[in-house]
């Protein structure tokens, strides 16, 4: 079941437009290219990470959207028309395990709309609305409100709202447009968590920067994402999080800068519930938390000159369920097929992380210059005890077809492929079997 | 040949050979590195010559600065010289208020050092002339209401009012009419609005009065009065303010 899922969130994935926050409307207000905010739309530069920091604001009295042409508008849209192909081995059929392989042109291709920017001084906000494809469902995929620059100094604000949480590596600006990053999502055999850490939060984030981003801090108090709701307390299914970044100037062409960060996290998701007549729990009565945990830290770094870099990123992430959160399953789905032994009630862990590299090799000295991205990624994640262990590797090209201060437009080539162990359909008990995952994407990345 | 050409003309060559030996012409290293971070960050508005002709500014208000010419307003150094490094840099770091000059400090000092090199590079001017020498700004006075008193004179005698109109807000007389040296529209300073440009110091406004803000209207005052009435006239100024 579990590959089953995973295959249905590839062709999700593929299918329904990409990903959000990549905001070509800021380029047409400020007139500036996107690669001055861009390490290549959507990585960010420190420019870039900087103005998101201060509430979209540059804080030249060129923000309060009372000092623009009143035609301004702050809407985005971003659309991937693609082909992709998904093969995944060792599915559960009634004929015996079978290979699975998707492929085609989903039509249409789903839509991001997005508006965000700046109500007044000081006061921003972002909407991201995602849908539209074959199914025509949309859904508000972030939505917030931040008091910026609270007592004047850039060192508190506060979000309000559905937001990404502050990670190693944006799960929401990444280049890949096949699977995010394996860690974030991954949980023990048998866990009832949905935490995700790449998906959006619902709740309160209190942040802050120094005037360069150089420094920075986010303090996130959420509902774990997939338990909203189901907690029969004040604030369901809390979650605690926070991450701090360090960058330095090095101040030569070789390396030039690097980033060093720190994150910790725990929730507590409710175990039971009371049930309705036909059995299934009600929302709004669960009791009995458990907790589950993650920390880790991170290193981000340029190799070659800032303005064209190789940008690395290297993330390990730890992670932890309690048992209460791996009840034991009676379909044997807590039995840990390599040993025997059963997992359920007690606690499990992982390591994770990913090594990520972006390369942007320079082009040409234009406004409209419209260069190359090639990026790479490899992520792995070990589980201490049973089945999920993951690696896997993402490769790309992105050639851009316009980079200006209008629109963004890029053919985008991926291949992935990875292998989670001892989660295949086997047709003997006694053989463990693996799920290998191939997938390719080629498509066209619009943003206007 | 008459002896006096003859004589204008050695020294004429006399003074540019000075020019020449004492320019400090940008760091070829640096300005090769600079035009990749330029073609990053710059060129939408100032064009990808520097001819301050991006495609933003079209309709952008104020105009990009021409790069090329060599002439820029914010300078610490006398009027009709060229601005030093760090004055290329102080602009680049901080930004321009009220201006879609963003600030670019996020960026590594090194980026912005090789931009202040390729800057250089697109005028010849910095190969063959000297950069200006910094101007000495006295340490500043208290900022009393006496001072501002004492500044309203200084106003009227420079005849401010003229472009700036009698309360500070830009609106002159002759504001209408002012061009810079494009031809493109150079409203006067809206005093009554706060932060200049270039910054919201004390010694930001004395650095203007006695510089000038080359290629617009704005002349400088460094002939005209001495550095006591110049900071009366910063007070005064700074008295018209009403908020940002």
């Amino acid at each position: 079941m579990r590959s089953a899922a995973r295959l249905a969130l590839a062709v999700a994935v593929a299918t329904a437009a990409s990903r959000a926050d990549a905001f070509p409307a800021f380029a047409r207000k400020y007139g500036m290219s996107c690669s001055a905010c861009h390490v290549a739309w959507p990585i960010f530069n420190q420019v870039g990470q900087n103005f998101r920091d201060n509430g979209y604001q540059f804080g030249l009295g060129k923000d309060d959207p009372i000092t623009l042409t009143p035609g301004y508008i702050p809407i985005a849209l971003r659309t991937t028309p693609a082909y992709t192909y998904t093969r995944t081995t060792n599915q559960f059929s009634q004929q015996g395990p079978t290979t699975i392989q998707q492929g085609g042109v989903p039509l249409p291709p789903g839509v991001d709309i997005l508006t965000g920017g700046v109500i007044a001084k000081d006061l921003s906000f972002l909407l991201v609305v995602s849908g539209f494809g074959p199914d025509g469902g949309a859904s508000v995929e972030s939505g917030w409100v931040r008091f910026d620059n609270l007592a004047g100094s850039g060192w508190l604000n506060v979000k309000i709202g559905k937001f990404e949480l502050d990670e190693p590596a944006s799960a929401h600006r990444g280049v890949s447009l096949l699977y995010g990053y394996a860690g974030y999502g991954a949980h023990p055999q048998g866990s009832r968590v949905a935490f995700d850490m790449g998906e959006n939060q619902v709740g309160v984030e209190i942040d802050g920067h120094d005037a360069r981003s150089y420094t920075r801090y986010s303090l996130s108090f959420t509902s774990v994402n997939g338990h909203e709701g189901l907690s029969g307390n004040a604030w369901s299914a809390p979650m605690v999080y926070g991450h701090v970044q360090q960058a330095f100037d090095l101040n030569n062409p070789v390396v030039p800068w690097i980033r060093v960060g720190a994150l910790a996290g725990a929730g507590w998701v409710p175990t039971a519930f009371k049930q309705d007549a036909d059995g299934n729990d009600i929302p709004g009565t669960g009791s009995d938390h458990k907790m589950f945990s993650r920390a880790g830290a991170e290193v981000s770094w340029f190799f070659g000159y800032p303005s064209t870099p190789a940008f690395f990123t290297v993330a390990y992430i730890y992670g932890n369920d309690s048992g209460g959160l791996i009840p034991v399953d009676p379909g044997g789905g807590t039995i840990d097929p390599y040993t025997g032994a059963e997992l359920g009630g007690q606690a499990n862990s992982f390591n994770s992380g990913f090594v990520e590299v972006d390369w942007v090799p320079w082009s040409e000295p234009r406004y409209d210059a419209t260069p190359w991205l090639f990026f790479g990624r490899y992520d792995t994640v070990k589980f201490k005890k049973g089945t999920g262990d993951t690696t896997g590797g993402t490769i790309g090209v992105r050639k851009y077809l316009a980079l200006g201060p209008r629109a963004a437009a890029a053919i985008h080539l991926e291949a992935h492929y990875d292998k989670v162990k001892g989660v295949g359909a086997s047709a003997d008990p006694t053989v463990v079997k693996d799920v290998e995952t191939t997938s390719v994407l080629a498509g066209v990345d619009f943003d206007f | 040949m008459n002896p006096f050409r003859l004589l204008a003309i050695s020294a004429a060559v006399s003074t540019l050979a000075a020019g020449l030996a004492r320019a400090t012409p940008p760091d070829p290293a640096a300005a090769a590195r600079g035009q990749k971070a330029f073609s990053r960050y710059c060129v939408s508005c100032h064009g990808t010559e520097g001819d301050g002709r991006g495609p933003t500014a079209d309709w952008i208000e104020p105009k990009p600065r021409v790069l090329t010419s060599g002439v820029f307003k914010f300078r610490s150094t006398p009027s009709g010289t060229l601005p030093t490094d760090a004055d290329l840099l102080r602009t680049i770091t901080n930004g321009l208020h009220t201006t879609y000059m963003p600030r670019w400090a996020a960026t590594s000092e090194m980026e912005r050092r090789d931009l202040v090199q390729y800057v250089k590079s697109l005028s010849t001017k910095f190969k063959e002339e000297e950069q200006g020498k910094p101007i000495t700004i006295p340490a500043a006075p208290e900022m009393t209401p006496q001072l501002a008193q004492q500044g309203k004179a200084v106003w009227d005698k420079m005849q401010c009012a003229a472009c700036h109109g009698d309360g500070g807000q830009g609106n002159g007389q002759s504001a209408a009419t002012l061009r810079d040296d494009w031809g493109y529209p150079a409203p006067p300073h809206d005093f009554t609005r706060g932060s200049l440009k270039v910054g919201d110091a004390p010694e930001d406004l004395y650095r203007a009065f006695m510089t000038g803000l080359s290629g617009s209207p704005m002349p400088s005052f460094a002939d005209s009065i001495k550095p006591d009435e110049a900071w009366a006239l910063v007070a005064y100024v700074r008295s018209l303010r009403r908020g940002d």
